[in-house]
């Protein structure tokens, strides 16, 4: 029952939340130079085209107006119209958001086994050889700039050896996966090597235990003190920071849609941001706060779970 | 401590299922392009996507021959002027749109008014001159004009010139009419839209050139912002034609074996427009000065590897009438400090705006390192294409990098966009203004005869050119890679594609 109750406050406090992002959102939008209109119509429109279409659009009226009615539309469930497009927002949003949730389930999938290998790898014996090689290869991992090493995966593995697509996304289920290997790896690449030292202090600090030495005392094998008392116990930590990284995972995926051209929510909002497609880019962010909002909540909940001492 | 094999293998596995399944290649000839399309409503706009875009779904009353540029029959059969020059006739052919329904005067007129009248045109100027355009009979268009124009015939073929149904646009509305599957009178059809990502097309079967489109697969025109993507794909068999290559990756591209890398003729100038309405431009002699500053072929290497020629005038010099005899403003660095000491302003500031694309990056450097050779203080400002048009038409700068292209060959528009302090665009924001350069724009119009026209379009370049309107700096090819599978597939210099002459090899 408390669970359910905490859940729910969780869920009031999103109202706040939202209600700033969107005044932030729309404010900075607005403020920032540069007219939709413009961009659409092209170079050679008049000053007279500009104004006609702007009033068409409704984008001739105060500011203060304009946001009110976003937000009551918004509060009925409609995000508008792109102006770009002239079509319903929730139906770009909706056609750009599989791409991207296969693209970031896809970095998960292929960031923990590795992580969890490497780190207990790495804590089997601290200081050693492989620990130190792992650490090296880490921070490798971590500088290499990942719109860089997205080139030269797509140059080489794609374009040279052929062995995978450079862009777009597939119609089956093994052509996605097929499609965004080289981006979500392009993402892993340094999102295990962060995840991998996590797990690592938290191995070590576990082993130490006194309830791993009371474990061993009573008779247990090695293979079950792993999995039954030091993984849960120091996975919990790592685990939390995944939820963190849910964002830095959607801000890569901007990066590496555009890099491999790959049809997500992260290219929709580039070309919006640069087309100053409004709606689109207020609905986008929205959405990515949302989805964030709803990630860290499951882990938390996930969390409470594997430790039952957390609470919420 | 004990380490779990099967994570390791889970791992593996992961990688190979991605790694065997390799994807068939599609029926379809497909172009990447950086730009998009917004809108499938040729009066709209004039964003670049959009204009390669309309020339696939609409035809026009007239088209040019591909090979030779000529203005040849489009629509209209055949055409003929009154003897004042006042009056254009044209006959149409017996031509249907995309659902099978006639293309009648009517719709002629309806598109032709829509473009020439509506006020969210984007660009009405190639009719400004048109008083009005009726229909006298079901296949008869009648077009009146206020004074002779010479530029007429040419400007009813540019790319916001496509004849759309009268009928289908009153009954499903504009918006809807053009932002699903619209009727056309092309050699295409529109077979899925997917906004901000690809537009597929299918050849029109009701196209009034018969056995055209050639080639009886779709069409899909890709949408990919980044230049390394694009190449990669075109590496990588996923498309068969990109446009934009960039000039760094030009030299490399002309190497590979199954790669067409062509640099194609366009109407393309690069220019530094300067802000005549603020210190330190607003003087004759520091504008001067600026040009004898700059090595423009220097420029030119440096930026786009030799593969541009340096201009020498401020219009493109694949428009008619370019004046190639022309000197062009002399690199003297000396003579330019001279210069620019005499007009009293040394150490004045210069904000240069410029766009966040790496050539136009590199040539803001090149301008600002050459202006504070001779007393200049430049200071770059880069900014994103939205900001750069907020404070462009304001005037909010004293130097930009920029390009514009002519839709047609002849030099009107072209002058009137670039150095016509009376025609709207302030000489594309300079706020440039010379009255004699205006009578002459007007002039350019009025005259029939090429020979009298040929002079005219020499005195504007060198009046223009010699008060540094803006500063030349070069003239562009269209820089488009080909696989070496496609036939017979160009981008002309109007920005259109010559998709429906286009087979692609199995």
């Amino acid at each position: 029952m408390s669970h359910l109750r905490s859940i729910l406050n969780r869920l009031l406090q999103l109202i706040p939340v939202l209600i700033g992002i969107s005044v932030i959102s729309f404010l900075l939008l607005r403020l920032a130079p540069g007219d939709p209109v413009r961009l659409l119509v092209g170079d050679r429109a008049s000053p007279e085209t500009i104004a006609a279409v702007r009033q068409q659009y409704g984008l001739d009226l105060p500011l203060p107006l304009q946001f009110l009615r976003y937000v009551s539309n918004v509060l009925q469930g409609d995000l508008g119209l792109s102006l770009r497009f002239q079509r319903p927002v929730a139906e770009l949003i909706g056609q750009f958001m599989g791409p991207t949730l296969f693209l970031a389930g896809y970095v998960v999938v292929l960031t923990v086994p590795p992580t969890l290998l490497l780190a207990v790898a790495a804590a089997k014996r601290p200081g050693g050889f492989i620990d130190q090689l792992i650490r090296f290869l880490g921070i490798m991992g971590l500088s290499i700039p990942v719109f860089w090493l997205g080139i030269m995966m797509a140059r080489f593995f794609g374009a040279e050896l052929g062995w995978f697509p450079v862009s777009g996304y597939g119609q089956t289920f093994t052509a996605h996966l097929h499609h965004l290997f080289l981006p979500a790896v392009s993402i892993s690449i340094w999102l295990i090597p962060v995840l991998t030292q996590s797990l690592r202090q938290a191995l070590i600090e576990r082993s130490a235990a006194d309830f791993i030495t009371a474990a061993r005392a009573q008779g247990a094998s090695e293979r079950e003190i792993f999995w039954r008392h030091m993984l849960p116990n120091a996975i919990l930590p790592t685990f939390n920071l995944l939820g963190v990284m849910v964002a830095l995972i959607i801000g890569s995926t901007v990066i590496v849609e555009s890099v491999y051209a790959v049809p997500g929510l992260g290219r929709l909002l580039i070309a919006a941001l640069m087309g100053r497609d409004y709606y689109v880019v207020q609905g986008l962010t929205l959405v990515f706060a949302l989805v964030t909002v709803a990630i860290t909540l499951i882990i938390d909940i996930i969390s409470t779970f594997i430790d039952p001492r957390v609470e919420l | 401590m004990f380490i779990p094999k099967s994570l390791f293998t889970g791992a593996v596995l992961l990688g190979l299922t991605g790694a065997l399944s390799l994807s068939a290649s599609a029926e379809a000839i497909r172009i990447v392009s950086p730009y998009p399309t917004t809108t499938l409503d040729p009066m709209r706009s004039a964003g670049a996507g959009n204009i390669e875009t309309y020339g696939l779904l609409y035809s026009r009353l007239l088209r040019r021959n591909t090979e030779t540029g000529a203005l040849e029959a489009g629509l209209a059969e055949s055409w003929e002027a009154s003897a004042d020059g006042l009056t254009y006739t044209f006959k149409l052919r017996d031509a249907k749109f995309s659902d099978g329904s006639a293309i009648t005067a009517d719709d002629v007129a309806f598109s032709l008014e829509r473009v020439r009248t509506d006020k969210r045109s984007a660009y009405p100027g190639p009719l400004g001159a048109v008083e009005s355009v009726t229909a006298s009979d079901a296949r008869t268009v009648v077009v009146k004009l206020k004074s002779p124009f010479a530029p007429f015939l040419g400007n009813v073929e540019i790319w916001n010139m496509g004849i759309v149904s009268k009928k289908d646009v009153e009954a499903r509305g504009e918006e809807k009419a053009f932002t699903e599957k619209p009727l056309t009178s092309g050699a295409y059809v529109v077979k899925e839209w997917r906004a901000n990502e690809a537009l597929t097309l299918d050849p029109n079967p009701n196209y009034w050139r018969t056995g055209y489109p050639k080639s009886p697969d779709s069409v899909v025109l890709q949408e990919v912002a980044a230049a390394d993507a694009r190449i990669s794909m075109l590496k990588a068999g996923e498309t068969d034609a990109v446009r934009s290559v960039p000039w760094s990756q030009v030299a490399t591209m002309k190497a590979e074996e199954n790669i067409d890398m062509r640099l194609e003729p366009s109407t393309t100038i690069w220019i530094t427009l300067l802000n005549h309405r603020r210190e330190p431009f607003s003087n004759a002699k520091a504008r001067l000065a600026a040009a004898q500053a700059i090595d423009n072929k220097m420029l030119t290497q440096a930026v786009t590897q030799g593969f541009a020629t340096a201009a020498n005038t401020t219009l493109p010099g694949a428009v008619d009438f370019h004046d190639k005899s022309y000197p062009g403003i002399a690199y003297d660095p000396a003579k330019a400090k001279a210069l620019l000491e005499e007009s009293g302003m040394v150490g004045k500031e210069v904000k240069i705006l410029v766009a966040a694309d790496p050539a136009q990056q590199q040539m803001a450097l090149l301008l600002q390192a050459q202006w504070q050779a001779i007393g200049l203080k430049p200071k770059i400002e880069t900014v994103d294409g939205g900001a750069w048009w907020e404070a462009i038409p304001k005037g909010e700068y004293d130097a930009t990098p920029n390009w514009w292209f002519n839709e047609t060959p002849d030099p009107d528009l072209a002058v009137r966009w670039a150095v016509c302090g009376s025609c709207g665009s302030h000489s594309y924001y300079t706020y440039y203004e010379n009255k004699k350069v205006d009578e002459l724009v007007d002039a350019g119009t009025r005259e029939m005869d090429p020979g009298k026209r040929a002079e005219i379009y020499k005195e504007i370049q060198a009046i223009s050119t010699g008060e540094v309107a803006q500063i030349p700096l070069f003239y562009a090819p269209n820089t488009v890679a080909y696989s070496k599978k496609l036939k017979g597939l160009k981008l002309t210099p109007s920005l259109q594609w010559t998709l429906e002459e286009a087979t692609i090899e199995k």
